[in-house]
This record gives structure tokens, sequence and C-alpha cells, in this order.
């Protein structure tokens, strides 16, 4: 039986492997898209006026209420009724963004309002602008208190991507599923698809305590 | 080491005007050293029905250095951000140097900013830019707000920071400096945009008195070098023996000001003295 099992995922692990990658690629673009979005819609929500403030929580607000699986099924199955037909790994990028960007704005929000309010004192004290403060001073402090929830998003991120199993997507979950179909060995590939990706959130979840402390040691 | 241009010529006639109508105390006319580069009138703030200001009238003159003391809750450190619009009054008009910014009106973000170029400042909490070197801390604001090239603000900021004998701090983090120092990094910092007068509020209550009086030596030179500063402070030997003039406030208002030796040993106001009588006899 251990013997069966072990040469079983010698035999899937390159296929997984590829599923695998795919899963890091969509979450790597996922965040890499919605965090700058993110960042973008943390300041907006901040502003003062309101025109600009409003339509910002509005999108916020759907993002982080609305499933990511709802959204990804809506981008993939729904756009094409609009006349836009995306291809599984942009809509599944797109969808993932979108739900990154809403949600990542709330924790980048915390840590830039987590930023003394001395520091924007000092800074208008000087005669800085509103902009060069964000620029410089709030945004750099900020992000730097937000790295360590945002790091955590991202590992949920990476397991978020097992939902573009339902667009077929040939990621990490939908490979092991094909195989399991074919095989009936649900159990052992299932089993395996988990320890890959833990492979991946483990050491990621280490890292994040070694950013933490390189990031806040002048703080 | 030079850092006061000649305060006549920066100090706008509208100003003068101002000082003359609203300071009308004879006595204080010896202590002045010229023309006003402060000028406050009737200047008022209250947080709901808490009037923190009530109606005050400040003029302060170039190279005059004016110490406030008083109870706290008294509003010196309300007047004092008033000044450079860190508050915005709801009442009254703050000039400083040639920009006037009147309370009753709109203030728009260019006005404070211009306003706010003219005043340094430094605050109880230092507040550095802890991710910033020493170095850029002092450099950034050069670079943004004045213009001046990496290299020009960079060369300034060294100066600034041998004034303050912190220029082997330049290349680390502000964390890596004790309290006194991140105070003299904090005013070099404000000095580095030129300012025309230096608000100092409470600068030394945040250290143990032996690393303050390393920042009150730098406050010394800097008032020595003619540089027109208000300093809000509990400090009353620098009080008595640096400034030109000490004003005391209590309850939102002026109550009384003058000579130091003379405000501080013999104060004519009931509260004054009871104050007074609670800081030097303790």
């Amino acid at each position: 039986m251990n013997a069966d099992l072990l040469s079983n995922w010698l035999e899937w692990l390159p296929d997984l492997g590829r599923g695998l990658q795919t899963s890091v690629l969509l979450a790597a673009v996922s965040l890499a898209i919605g965090i700058p979005i993110g960042l973008l819609l943390a300041v907006l929500v901040s502003s003062r006026r309101a025109a600009i403030r409003m339509p910002s929580i509005v999108l916020v607000e759907i993002g982080r209420g609305t499933p990511a699986l709802v959204v990804l099924q809506l981008v993939y199955f729904g756009l094409p009724n609009a006349g836009l037909t995306l291809g599984p790994f942009t809509a599944a990028s797109a969808a993932l963004a979108l739900t990154t960007a809403a949600y990542t704005s709330e924790i980048i929000r915390g840590g830039l309002e987590a930023v003394p309010k001395g520091e924007v004192e000092a800074s208008q004290a000087l005669g800085m602008s509103y902009r060069d403060t964000m620029r410089f001073v709030l945004i750099p402090q900020g992000m730097r208190i937000a790295i360590p929830a945002l790091v955590g998003f991202g590992i949920l991120m990476f397991q978020a991507t097992s939902l573009a199993f339902t667009i077929s997507l040939q990621e990490l979950l939908s490979r092991a599923y094909s195989i399991g179909s074919s095989t009936f060995l649900y159990f052992q590939v299932l089993l395996l698809a988990g320890v890959l990706y833990l492979a991946i959130t483990l050491p990621s979840g280490w890292l994040t305590g070694r950013l933490e402390r390189r990031l806040s040691r002048h703080l | 080491m030079e850092i006061v241009r000649d305060p006549q010529t920066r100090t706008g006639s509208d100003a003068v005007d101002v000082r003359a109508s609203a300071q009308p105390t004879d006595r204080l006319e010896v202590s002045r050293k010229g023309p006003p580069v402060v000028s406050l009138k009737g200047l008022s703030k209250h947080y709901g029905e808490n009037v923190v200001l009530d109606k005050v009238d400040l003029d302060v003159s170039a190279g005059e250095v004016v110490a406030m003391v008083g109870p706290s809750g008294a509003g010196k450190s309300t007047l004092l951000r008033c000044i450079n619009l860190l508050e915005v009054p709801d009442a009254g008009t703050v000039t400083v140097g040639d920009q006037c910014v009147d309370a009753g009106k709109e203030v728009s973000a260019k006005d404070a900013m211009r306003l706010r170029r003219t005043a340094g400042m430094v605050f109880q909490s230092f507040n550095l830019f802890p991710h910033l070197t020493v170095l850029r801390n002092v450099s950034l604001a050069q670079e943004r707000v004045l213009g001046r090239s990496r290299a020009e603000a960079d060369a300034r900021s060294m100066e600034l920071l041998e004034r303050v004998h912190l220029a082997h701090k330049a290349d680390t983090y502000p964390a890596r400096s004790s309290g006194g120092q991140q105070q003299r990094i904090a005013i070099a910092r404000a000095l580095a945009m030129d300012p025309q007068v230096m608000l100092f509020d409470e600068p030394t209550s945040a250290l143990d008195p032996e690393v303050g009086l390393e920042v009150l030596a730098v406050m010394r030179e800097l008032a020595e070098s003619g540089m027109t500063m208000i300093v809000v402070t509990h400090e009353i030997p620098f009080a008595r023996d640096v400034s030109d003039r000490v004003v005391v406030m209590a309850d939102g208002g002026i109550i009384e000001q003058g000579e130091p030796h003379q405000v501080i040993n013999n104060p004519q106001h009931e509260r004054s003295q009871r104050f007074l009588r609670a800081v030097t006899e303790r």
C-alpha cells in the first residue's frame, strides 16, 4: 500500500507539478495586478472628495462582498454574453485580481491609518503637499505595516486559485481531479495535491516572519 | 554658521500695519528687535463647547525669542499649531512673513502650504521619518518643497547636521539615535527649509532632564544666531535666560507678558503667580 502510494505519487508528480506551476503563476499575476489597484483604492477611499471616495467605497464593498467563486464564474461564463470572451487563465487572473484589489485595499488602508499622526503633521509642517506626504511618508510606512497581512492574504489567494478548477483551467486541483476520475484513486491524488499546496504555503508563512523583521527594523 | 537672512527684507509691509494695531502695549516695544515676523490677530479656536483660544493677539518681531508658558490646557500648543495651520483657527488672522491667512475665509491647501513653508516646527515627539536615514529626513522636503537638487539638499543637510553635532549620524536611521539626538535632527530638518520663524512645541518634554539640556543648548545657539523663535516650554530657566519675552497663557488667553526676569520673578497676575510658583518652587 505504502509502496503503491509512493509509486503513484511519482507517476502523477510531473502532471501535478505543471498544475502547481499554473496555480503559482495565477496567484502571482492576480496579486501583481490586484495589490497595486488595492493601494490605489486605499488612497482613493481616504480621499477628502466625496466624488472620488464614494465610487471607490462602492467598488471595494462589492469586491469584498461577492464570493470569489461568483466573480470568477461571472467573468468566465457571464462576460461572453456581454461580448467579451476571455480564456480561462485570463478570466481567472482578472477575477482574482479584482477580489485581491478589494480586500488588499482595506488591509493597506489599515496600514496607512496605523502610521502615527505626527508623521503627517511633520510633513505638513515642512510644507509638503498631500501628494508628496502620501508618496514619501505615508505609503512607505503604511505598506511596511501592512506587509504581514498582505502576505497572509497572498497565501489565501494562492489557495483560492483552486477555484479556477470550476472554469476548466488546468491548475493543480483540476489536474488532480482528472487523474482521480480516470483512476478512481481520489484520496491518494487529492492528498498529493494538498501536500503540493502546503509545499508553497508553509515556506511562504515562514518567509513572512523574516520579511516582517527585516522591514520593521527601523520602525 | 549663518542661518538667518536679513529678516527686514523678507517681511511684507502689510504685516507691519497689523503689528501696529494689534499690539498697543508700549512696554513690549523695548524688547523688540525688528518688524514682526509672526502676527496673530483675534485668533480664536474652540472644540465644541470648549474654547481653547479666545481672541488672542500676538506679534513676534524678527530675531525675537518668545517663551510661552502656562498650565496645560491653556492653549499654548494650539496657538503654536495655529501659526502654521496644523490647526485651523475659527476666527482671526495669521500672518507669517508676507503670507497672511484669514481664518474667516476658506483656507486653500496652497495658501496653507506656502505659509507652512515660512515656519519651521519642532514637535514634542520629534516625528522624524523612521523609514528614512537621518540625511534623507533633513533633505526630503528641501527637494520636494524648495526644489533643491539632491546634491544641494544633502550639502545643506550636512551643514545643519554638523551644526547640531550629529553629522556622524547622517547615514543611520533615526531609531539608532537617542531622544535628544532625534530632537536635534528634527531641529536640523526644520531649519533646512530656511524658515523665517521656528516654532517649538514643548521640545524637551519627552526627554529626560539631562538629554533635554543638549537640545536646549542647540536652541540657545539658534537664538544667539538671531533666529526668530516661539517656544512653548516648561523649562523656566531657559525662558528666563534665553528668551526676550515671556508670554504667560491661561484659559485660552494671554494673561501676562513682558521681560523674562520681570515676569518670572515678579508676576503681576494672580494666575501667573500661582503657575510660576508651582514650576519654580518644586
